[in-house]
């Protein structure tokens, strides 16, 4: 989107390190015993510019969304790690400062008729945020945040049922900038919509980043939504971040092995492209966060895997590129074609 | 409607002027009408469009699964020549798994989950081949085998739940290609599916139906899986065809603006950064009733003075790149060939 600032190091606004949420899997009935963990997020690293978008990309199980939770701290105890936002150690805050500190980041959530209380107006969902943050709601505070999202204002007496999905989205996208936030995590803020809406809630977030200087987190299993938002892209896969690159480098030139199958599986409505690209199909489904693969916990799936060292030893993120890492042992060597899939019958290329 | 009859194999589905008809308290809906389309052996057909345009009730309607008491089916489905509509119960059932299968879009709630996998795909056997418990456990492995599940012994034990998405929808699939189906109906079969596992089961699908001339029938909404893998395209909307075309044609000159107006609101992966999207306005809820108009009317940017006070028909246009095929269109003002190229 607005990339064009000069990014000083200091214009961080959102810095994450080492972030970890484990959840504890309990067991038995009286005693609930700890019988392990599912390792939703686990040890992430991330800088957010201000006035950029970061999209974070990946599948079910990901930890995409527990990421964006636990940045917020909505609901989601952290196990490790700090997020720092504007300078501020989010993760020490409590009660009272916490409370304050959310009215500057906001979300916006996937499905907008489960996040709106189908017994309140709309003015009611609009003004609500100000109430609980103690700001004053004036006159015109409704009639000007629908007008923003492109809602007319007569619509402030109705109820989320009168409303399509893209509308109540809209909703959504009201009520999360209603305090003047700088940064919103939009969590798959338009997956459940249809198609020919998609679009419409997609160009009125890049509007309002513009207008009101936002910075976006944008989480969602759809590549190419994220690509077509976001300046810089984060690939996740089992709870950690696989590839992070500019959002056009990316789609240029991945380096992790997982980052190009998804790329290569994600279908484009045009029957040349589809003839004549090279499909890269994984074996088997994603591993429980519960139990994940040690080592590299893409090993199971790779197609690149290497004897021994992908099973013991856990790749970091490194930059191999200005402003691109990757998380594997042998990104170079694969970009290089030095090392070769390993199972060239997975490799299908159609037409 | 589709193709020069007599050129290739006769049409194993013919859909022609299809209407559903639902009859609720409030009065009737008309949720489906002037459907035709036709599928020939081995053809791969594509009913695309958003939530509300009748594709999933015109599929239903061809299985023969809506409810009678509550809908009216009219127009004629024949399938291999003989008329379905008006068919009783056992013989749509005979059909039903044996001839024409169906795969759903969420494995979990079409599959039983108290019963163990192995039960459930026997059980097809047992009822349309007349096969033995036994002998219906062995074919079973054998299925799960060809749709890439391994390890089938032991998997027949297991209950739905035991198994992820991915593997689940294998199993329906499984189930659909036990009597070996000339006729397919995937609804939205890889919607509930990431995308790799999405892209796992749609190259099974492509391994599984060509070259045995199984006759698929694909329900989405999703232009990019339609393009890979579909010869034929009809776009729905609002419970109309709105456009019929060869893929090649329909994406590379879409005539319809609806059609025209779903590609370009679809963020590509390989289009250029930034490049904007241009969305279609309002929403499906918009539509206008077909009776005197077009009920894209309101959310086009073509609209004429016709567009609000008469119903476009369905009618055949202007010469195609592929012989056999013809492109029909309902429009009054449909996009320019040079403008959309």
């Amino acid at each position: 989107m607005s990339a064009e600032r000069s990014a000083e190091p200091d214009d961080v606004l959102l810095r994450v390190r080492g972030l970890k949420v484990h959840f504890p899997i309990k067991q038995g009935i009286l005693l609930q015993r700890t019988v392990g963990h599912v390792r939703a997020v686990d040890g992430v690293d991330l800088d957010v510019r201000r006035g950029q978008t970061l999209g974070l990309v990946g599948e079910s199980g990901s930890g995409k969304s527990t990421l964006g939770r636990g940045i917020l701290r909505l609901g989601v105890p952290l196990t490790a790690g700090t997020v720092e936002y504007d300078g501020v150690d989010v993760a020490s805050l409590r009660g009272e400062q916490l409370r304050h500190q959310r009215s500057s980041m906001q979300m916006v959530f996937q499905d907008p008729m489960a996040s709106l209380n189908p017994r309140q107006s709309v003015e009611t969902l609009i003004t609500e945020p100000l109430r609980a943050h103690g700001k004053p709601v004036e006159a015109d505070t409704v009639g000007r945040l629908l007008e923003l999202v492109g809602l007319p204002r007569g619509a402030a007496l109705r109820y989320p049922h009168e409303f399509s999905g893209g509308q109540r989205q809209r909703l959504g996208i009201a009520r999360a900038v209603a305090l003047e936030p700088a940064l919103v995590i939009a969590d798959e803020p338009v997956s459940a919509l249809d198609v020919s809406v998609q679009a419409q809630v997609l160009n009125l977030l890049e509007e309002l980043q513009e207008r009101l200087g936002l910075t976006y987190v944008v989480i969602a299993h759809d590549l190419a939504v994220v690509r077509h938002v976001s300046d810089v892209v984060a690939v996740m896969y089992l709870g950690g971040i696989v590839e992070q690159a500019d959002s056009d480098d990316l789609y240029r030139s991945p380096l992790h092995p997982y980052t190009r199958a998804l790329m290569s599986a994600v279908p484009v409505p045009d029957p040349d492209v589809e003839d004549h690209r090279e499909r890269i199909l994984l074996r088997g489904d994603i591993p429980s966060p519960a139990d994940p693969p040690t080592g590299c916990r893409f090993h199971t799936r790779c197609p690149y895997r290497q004897a021994t060292r992908c099973d013991d030893e856990r790749p970091a993120l490194r930059e191999l590129r200005p402003g691109h890492s990757a998380a594997c042992h042998y990104a170079e060597q694969i970009e290089s074609g030095e090392i070769q899939p390993a199972d060239a019958a997975e490799m299908v290329g159609t037409g | 409607m589709t193709g020069t009859p007599g050129q290739r194999h006769a049409p194993l589905l013919e859909v022609d002027d299809l209407a559903v008809v639902f009859h609720g308290a409030r009065g009737d809906v008309e949720a489906v009408s002037e459907v035709s389309f036709s599928v020939r052996p081995g053809e791969h057909v594509a009913l695309v469009g958003e939530s509300g345009s009748g594709k999933s009730v015109t599929s239903l309607a061809v299985m023969g699964l809506l409810p009678a008491r509550s809908t009216t089916v009219r127009g004629s489905i024949r399938y291999d020549g003989d008329e379905l509509l008006g068919l009783g119960d056992k013989e749509r059932r005979d059909l039903r798994g044996a001839e024409m299968a169906m795969i759903f879009q969420d494995p979990m709630t079409s599959l039983n989950p108290v019963v163990p996998i192995g039960v459930q795909i026997g059980e097809v056997l047992q009822r349309h081949k007349g096969l033995s418990r036994a002998e219906a456990r062995e074919v079973s492995v054998d299925l799960l085998t060809r749709v890439g599940i391994a390890d089938g012994k032991r998997r027949l034990k297991e209950y739905p739940h035991q198994l992820s998405g991915g593997m689940r929808q294998r199993v329906l699939i499984a189930i659909a290609l036990a009597c070996e189906p000339r006729l397919l109906i995937a609804d939205e079969p890889t919607t509930a599916l990431d995308v790799t596992i999405q892209a796992q089961i749609l190259e099974l699908l492509r391994e599984l139906v060509s070259g045995t001339g199984t006759a698929l029938v694909m329900i989405t909404h999703d232009l990019g899986v339609v393009a890979g893998l579909c010869d034929e395209v009809h776009v729905m909307y609002s419970g109309r065809v709105v456009e019929s075309a060869p893929r090649r044609s329909l994406f590379g000159e879409p005539r319809h603006p609806y059609t025209g107006g779903l590609l370009g609101s679809i963020p590509r992966l390989d289009a250029a950064r930034g490049e904007p999207l241009t969305p279609i306005p309002g929403s499906p809820n918009d539509a206008l009733p077909w009776t005197h108009s077009c009920a894209f009317a309101p959310r086009c940017g073509n609209r004429v003075d016709e567009c609000t006070t008469q119903t476009p028909l369905l009618k055949g246009v202007g010469r195609e790149t592929q012989p056999g095929y013809e492109r029909a269109l309902r429009c009054f003002n449909p996009i320019d060939v040079r403008e959309a190229s």
